[in-house]
């Protein structure tokens, strides 16, 4: 056979290995996927989700090994810790680890950053199309004003929703009183008459056409919606916004750990980063790829959010069973 | 059966009965375990048997959200008669060419994905929308009217993703319609009103039964249409399910709503048997 011929000419030590790396639709750029095939001659297999719900139902239905890499949110990766669906990072090879600003690092759902890195994250912050509203708006409170009777695209997530109002009064976004949640549900109804639609996938389009003025949605959406509409302005609420951050991990039984680590270390390095922002707009932890997008971007608060609504704002965590079952239902209210 | 006869048998519904049992049987079946089902503190389905995601279905906010559904469903059913009849009724009656023309008008559409079609909507009935552009070229509004986001814009986008289930089978049953009838009818002093409802409309009403069946049984399961054009303000059946499976993360209680849903459209197929409605006809 003349097969074994093949490759053997340079004795590389090239293996032509692959990974299987499982992610959010429209999130991580393929330039930066590509660049890293072509610097380590690792082949990466993407597949994607649309929520959290997705990736970590997949984790519990398909065997272990099938995915190397997955990219969950904060709260995501507290329930997969919790789960032990999660392996440990070994920071001696995370080499590019000093390029993330450490108002990032150690966050309230992986202390210490044991099994995961940041990506990029977002804000629920408000946007305000100065045209068409008056009133000036400044917090999550203001929302809830009826002479914002049918006009508000809010996000379609619970979490968000009802986090806002729990913001608006004080509270935290995973409160779990009931006697309080009855208070907050009393006060989220009186949102229902401003609400006209509800949409995650693209709540910037109803902003863009005219259909809604006021909006409850992601900073990255609010900055593209700025880019069509010079009346948009951004509000970041001032009793600090929801935050959520999305981080590199890796999950357990995976076969390619060596391979799995190179590519995080990858997507850590100023390179990709700046080819990240530059497609997806989110909050970019990354300081040294910031430096490489230029002063207009870094000024630009709606696509670098400032740091301190990070600090002032609040992470979502996993509510437990039965307060979720009041969360539930006061969504159900919100909706009927 | 005979030794001779297993073979023949195995090849011709073997392929079929496995299809069945694997693609409808066992998901069934998994889905009605499953709605027995608890859940842990993690969210992980447990078979640990309770009644309790029965229970919860009879909540008043999930009774409200049933009769909302099946309002809409009922409103959209009687709309997609009152349009699809004389349509289906032309279109049976015309003799030229243009007869399949009419037709193929009606499925061509169909041929199309319906979730895009109904992103279609979105934009045509949008603040800036082709509909909205028109009435304000020709004076007839000074300000965009809000047509989107309202529970009647979901009733259009139900209508219209649903009408060709009306008229393809009150085509058919108005073709079958033997002209001889109609010319006795005439002949014998009735008006056309009443040939209308003494003649047409009796023979044609296994038309209209399967028409109507495969209409609102769909609806109530379409949350995709509520969700874009009636902005989720306005949940259905469907909604409740979907959000179990999804953000609310409880799987037995989504499969004890969908066994619900499963066992509504069952009740309204043996309604539609004992009223004499033809099991065919429904192309199933």
């Amino acid at each position: 056979m003349t097969l074994a011929g093949c490759g053997s000419k340079t004795g590389s030590t090239e293996t032509g290995s692959s990974i299987n790396v499982f992610i959010w639709t429209e999130y991580v750029s393929d330039a930066a996927i590509e660049a890293f095939e072509e610097e380590s001659g690792i082949k990466v297999n993407v597949s994607t989700y649309s929520s959290n719900e997705d990736l970590m139902a997949k984790l519990k239905s398909e065997t272990e090994g099938t995915y190397d890499v997955i990219l969950p949110s904060d709260y995501a990766v507290e329930y997969l810790i919790s789960q032990d669906k999660l392996m440990e990072l070994d920071k001696d090879k995370l080499t590019n680890l000093s390029n993330i600003s450490s108002a990032y690092l150690d966050p309230s759902y992986d202390p210490g950053n044991v099994y995961s890195v940041p990506y990029e994250g977002g804000v629920a912050c408000i946007a305000v199309n100065t045209s068409k509203v008056d009133m000036e708006i400044t917090s999550y409170d203001d929302l809830f004003n009826p002479s914002l009777e049918g006009q508000i695209v809010v996000l379609d997530d619970y979490r968000a929703v009802i986090g806002m109002t729990e913001r608006s009064m004080g509270l935290s976004m995973n409160e779990s009183d009931a006697d309080k949640l009855a208070e907050v549900e009393e006060k989220l109804l009186t949102l229902k008459d401003n609400i006209k639609l509800y949409d995650s996938d693209s709540p910037k389009s109803a902003l863009i056409s005219g259909d809604c003025s006021v909006g409850m949605i992601w900073s990255a959406e609010v900055a593209l919606s700025m880019e069509e509409n010079p009346d948009i302005e951004i509000v970041y609420p001032k009793e600090g916004a929801y935050v959520f951050m999305d981080n590199w991990a890796i999950p357990t039984g995976s076969t390619h750990y060596d391979e799995a680590m190179e590519f995080i270390n990858f997507m850590l390095s100023a390179e990709a980063a700046q080819m990240n922002v530059s497609d997806f707009p989110y909050l970019c932890p990354n300081e040294a790829g910031l430096e490489l997008m230029g002063e207009e971007y870094v000024a630009n608060t709606a696509k670098n959010v400032p740091s301190e609504v990070i600090e002032n704002g609040e992470f979502i965590s996993n509510l437990d069973t039965d307060t979720m079952a009041i969360y539930d239902e006061m969504w159900t209210k919100l909706k009927e | 059966m005979d030794k001779k006869q297993i073979k023949p048998a195995l090849v011709t519904i073997g392929p079929v009965t496995v299809i069945m049992v694997l693609l409808i049987a066992l998901p069934l079946i998994y889905v009605a375990v499953m709605s027995f089902c608890s859940i842990d503190e993690y969210y992980n389905v447990t078979f640990d048997f309770t009644l309790e995601n029965y229970m919860r279905l009879f909540n008043a906010d999930y009774l409200k959200i049933y009769a909302q559904s099946l309002g809409i469903a009922f409103i959209t059913t009687v709309l997609c008669i009152l349009i699809g009849y004389p349509f289906s009724y032309i279109i049976a009656r015309t003799k030229s060419r243009r007869k399949k023309v009419l037709y193929m008008l009606v499925i061509i559409p169909f041929w199309t994905n319906s979730l895009i079609r109904i992103y279609g909507w979105r934009t045509f009935l949008g603040n800036s929308g082709w509909l909205n552009g028109i009435l304000t070229a020709l004076g007839i509004v000074s300000e965009p009217v809000d047509f989107l986001y309202k529970s009647g814009t979901t009733i259009v986008g139900m209508v219209y993703c649903l009408i060709p289930f009306m008229i393809l089978p009150l085509y058919t049953a108005i073709e079958k319609l033997d002209d001889s009838l109609l010319e006795a009818s005439q002949d014998l002093g009735a008006k056309p009103v009443n040939t209308f409802f003494e003649v047409i409309l009796p023979l044609t009403m296994s038309g209209i039964f399967s028409g109507s069946l495969m209409v609102f049984i769909p609806c109530l399961g379409y949350f995709f249409v509520s969700d874009i054009l009636g902005g989720g303000n306005t949940d259905m059946i469907g909604n409740l399910i979907e959000r179990q499976f999804q953000s609310g993360n409880n799987w037995p209680l989504g499969a004890a709503l969908s066994i619900i849903l499963i066992i509504v459209t069952l009740l309204l197929v043996k309604v539609y048997q004992k009223m004499g409605g033809d099991m065919d006809a429904l192309g199933v």
